[in-house]
């Protein structure tokens, strides 16, 4: 059984379709690539998985629960089972970096003596532990990118979703961010990129599912 | 807990103006609030010392023997229309003529204590009910007569007074509502706007939050505390500010009042009667604070 499942999602905003019928799996342990041009329907897919907006038709499977369903008081639940790096970030602006992933450690519940060796080993994994008391203003784009990712990792999640993690950066930083998300995967994680990087697609080995005008075009594991 | 309250004072600290107006809203109010409890307290207790001023002396029969005064007492005792109930023996009657005519001892010394009855004397739990206590203790064997005390101008013009400072008991509180009562509601407003605008420039980091897996109850902790900080500070402020001024005043106003308790003359009883104040201001102000954040929370925070 797939970790997640889309069946024959739909999305309308208004007149406009997002997503039509949309249906693929992804197991455990996989890394996807989710790609296609502005407007093909990305970003949806991951408002639908956090239940940020619900689906016009279809449904949405993570875990083993059909995420419309679930009651207002479960999303909480949900969302902390996903680690979203999300494209504009989301980061505190107020909070320096070990304190964002501190908040996302104490909104899971996680024991606080565990915070500060979970911290100091994904600030490790990133490469940010000297940027560990900076605030998101004070870090460049790239580091800005992997403290979002360490903020998703820190409480390890069932699944990892970057949306456009190499949006507004060069190459060479997109390509270092990309690396990490592949070590990431490498170590057994669940991983979801979106990105309209062409590169990024060729260079790395990984499922493509293609995305245009809402429905899947291409998916490499069929 | 302590992540909380940490987001709670960088709030406070990054806006200091809206937190220092709400301080200072809730100052005013727990500065009137703390006097106006002071005044009830006095007034109640300007009422309770005449309330229990007028006195029943029934004099006893020389022949009464103790058995008899006992028995009497016994049943004084157990009637709920009987307070400060006191037996005056022949000896203490000497001793308090001696101490009234303490500047001119040749008259002490010309009395024994055979002269003088033994009395029994009491108050009236109400004031109406005197004259039916007078009429009970005439009837009584042992008694050989009934006095009402006069320091006021006997029963009449005591239940004048009474009356009198009951009415004016009766403003003080009605008086002192309605002003907590406005204030308090200018409290929670003002709370609840203060709140409601850390909500609005706050709000993409809420939605942040939201979006991460935080529960509507960990997105509105801080706020709930911050509008408790405030509170809590405005409650010490406005509590201090009152304490000094009756302070202050206290030396004044026990030489006007001289013999009446209006405020408690041991340190340790008018520190008791601030610190009661003070906590009961403290739940008032924890209470207004819970309530105008959430309600603000309510209606300004849709979480999705």
């Amino acid at each position: 059984m797939p970790l997640l499942e889309f069946n024959k999602v739909s999305k309308n905003f208004g007149s406009i379709e997002a997503l039509r019928d949309v249906s693929f799996g992804i197991d455990e342990g996989e890394m996807v690539f989710v790609t296609g041009p502005s407007g093909a329907g990305k970003t949806t897919l991951l408002k639908l998985l956090i239940r940020e907006i619900r689906p016009s038709a279809g449904e949405i499977v993570f875990d083993g629960k059909s995420v419309g369903k679930l009651k207002r008081r479960d999303i909480p639940k949900l969302r902390q089972k996903i680690g979203v790096v999300f494209q504009d970030f989301k980061l505190l602006p107020e909070k320096t970096v070990s304190e964002n992933c501190d908040i996302a450690l104490a909104i899971s519940k996680t024991p606080k003596i565990e915070w500060a060796a979970r911290v100091e080993h994904v600030l490790d994994l990133v490469g940010l532990s000297e940027r560990s008391e900076l605030f998101p203003s004070q870090l460049a784009g790239g580091e800005i990118q992997r403290a979002a990712l360490a903020r998703a990792l820190v409480v390890n999640p069932s699944i990892i979703f970057a949306d456009e993690p190499t949006g507004n950066l060069d190459w060479e930083t997109a390509e270092e961010v990309i690396k990490l998300l592949k070590k990431i995967h490498e170590e057994g994680k669940t991983v979801i990129v979106t990105t309209h990087h062409k590169k990024i697609i060729k260079e790395f080995k990984a499922r493509i599912l293609e995305l245009r005008k809402g429905e899947v075009e291409k998916d490499t594991k069929e | 807990m302590k992540l909380h309250l940490k987001t709670s004072f960088d709030n406070i600290r990054r806006a200091p103006f809206q937190a220092m107006a709400a301080i200072l809203v809730l100052a005013v109010t727990f500065f009137v609030s703390t006097l106006i409890a002071i005044s009830v307290f006095s007034s109640h207790q300007l009422l309770n010392y005449f309330e229990t001023r007028p006195q029943i002396i029934a004099f006893l029969t020389d022949d009464a023997n103790q058995e008899q005064i006992n028995e009497l007492m016994g049943r004084l005792k157990s009637d709920p229309r009987v307070a400060n109930l006191r037996l005056i023996s022949k000896e203490e009657a000497l001793a308090i003529y001696k101490e009234a005519t303490s500047d001119n001892p040749l008259l002490g010394e010309l009395v024994s204590p055979s002269i003088f009855p033994a009395s029994i004397e009491f108050s009236p739990s109400d004031l109406d009910q005197a004259q039916e206590m007078i009429e009970l203790m005439q009837d009584e064997l042992i008694v050989d007569d009934i006095g009402f005390t006069a320091n006021v101008g006997g029963s009449a013009a005591v239940g004048d007074v009474i009356e009198r400072l009951r009415t004016i008991t009766y403003y003080v509180r009605v008086a002192g509502a309605i002003a907590i009562g406005v204030l308090a509601v200018t409290s929670f407003l003002v709370l609840m706007v203060v709140i409601g605008m850390r909500i609005s420039m706050k709000r993409d980091e809420i939605e942040s939050l939201s979006l991460i897996g935080a529960t509507p109850w960990f997105i509105r902790a801080p706020l709930v505390l911050e509008a408790i900080h405030y509170s809590v500070m405005g409650v010490v402020i406005g509590w201090l500010m009152a304490s000094v001024i009756v302070m202050y005043a206290s030396p004044g106003i026990f030489s006007y009042f001289g013999d009446i308790p209006i405020l408690p003359k041991a340190s340790s009883e008018f520190f008791l009667m601030l610190g009661a104040i003070l906590a009961g201001e403290l739940v008032i102000g924890v209470f207004i604070a819970i309530f105008g954040s959430l309600f603000s929370l309510s209606r300004t925070l849709k979480l999705r």
